[in-house]
């Protein structure tokens, strides 16, 4: 606390390998965040954080970035299989990436310091929120 | 595209990179109910669209995170990479399903794993750290 200053984050992270888990759980979780992500044009994040949190035990913002990294190559299978039916926007996409990447700056550096289970309880009321729009809609 | 609609779409995409930044979702369960109720594409379109703005977003968090020594890039990427055969069978399923489907199934899954989530969290915090 006194030497905060030369404290790369006030709140340090957990590490994290490979090594801890077996590969059917690892393959598992890539797979369901796969499957979800294509049928609902998420990135699967919204299925991958819950089961690394709650099944493989991964620390909630760990959980968080490991889900952002596998959304890279996730998203581009999906792309692809959408694109080539022909339903991409792509000019619509390109207005919403301009916004979406100075505000993921803002979002990632704010993860990187916050309390764990803070973020969890406010990303399950995100969520339900979501879900209620869902089926608000006309 | 009006300039209205640029605007809108940028400015939407500023609200939805910080949520998924913030929450490590990549940003398009925020990104597909607003296109189809905003910008007024269908299901398929906003789901495809989504996909294509939540790319770039995921690469930009996960540079940041890198930086800052949260999470490990050798585990996310085998990870996505074991989940490519998912995402080609979940689109072609989307794209076979009819939208009104789509969009139920959605809902019911966001809602129970968002109380779960919102359950734990705030079981935790009234526990202490």
């Amino acid at each position: 606390m006194a030497n905060g200053s030369t404290l790369p984050s006030p709140n340090p992270a957990p590490s994290l390998s490979l090594r801890d888990f077996s590969i059917a759980r690892i393959t598992a979780v890539g797979v369901l965040g796969g499957v979800l992500s294509g049928l609902l044009g998420v990135g699967g994040g919204v299925i991958m954080v819950p089961l690394l949190v709650l099944w493989l035990g991964i620390d909630q913002r760990v959980a968080h970035a490991a889900s952002l990294g596998a959304i890279i190559p996730i998203s581009v299978a999906g792309i692809a299989t959408y694109g080539a039916a022909g339903e991409v926007d792509v000019a619509v996409a390109a207005a919403l990436i301009v916004g979406a990447i100075a505000g993921a700056r803002l979002g990632a550096i704010a993860l990187a310091g916050i309390d764990p289970h803070r973020l969890q309880a406010v990303f399950g009321v995100f969520l339900v929120l979501v879900a209620a729009s869902m089926v608000a809609l006309p | 595209m009006t300039v209205w609609l640029l605007a809108g779409l940028v400015t939407f995409g500023v609200v939805a990179g910080a949520g998924a930044g913030l929450l490590g979702i990549g940003g398009g369960t925020l990104i597909v109910p607003f296109l189809v109720l905003s910008v007024g594409l269908t299901q398929h379109a906003a789901q495809a669209t989504s996909l294509l703005a939540v790319l770039p977003t995921a690469i930009v968090a996960t540079v940041i995170l890198q930086r800052r020594g949260v999470g490990d890039l050798r585990f996310s990427l085998v990870v996505g990479c074991l989940g490519i055969a998912g995402a080609i069978a979940g689109s072609a399923l989307a794209l076979a399903l009819p939208e009104d489907v789509l969009r139920v199934a959605f809902a019911v899954f966001l809602a129970a794993i968002g109380l779960r989530m919102a359950r734990d969290g705030r079981r935790a915090m009234r526990a202490g750290p």
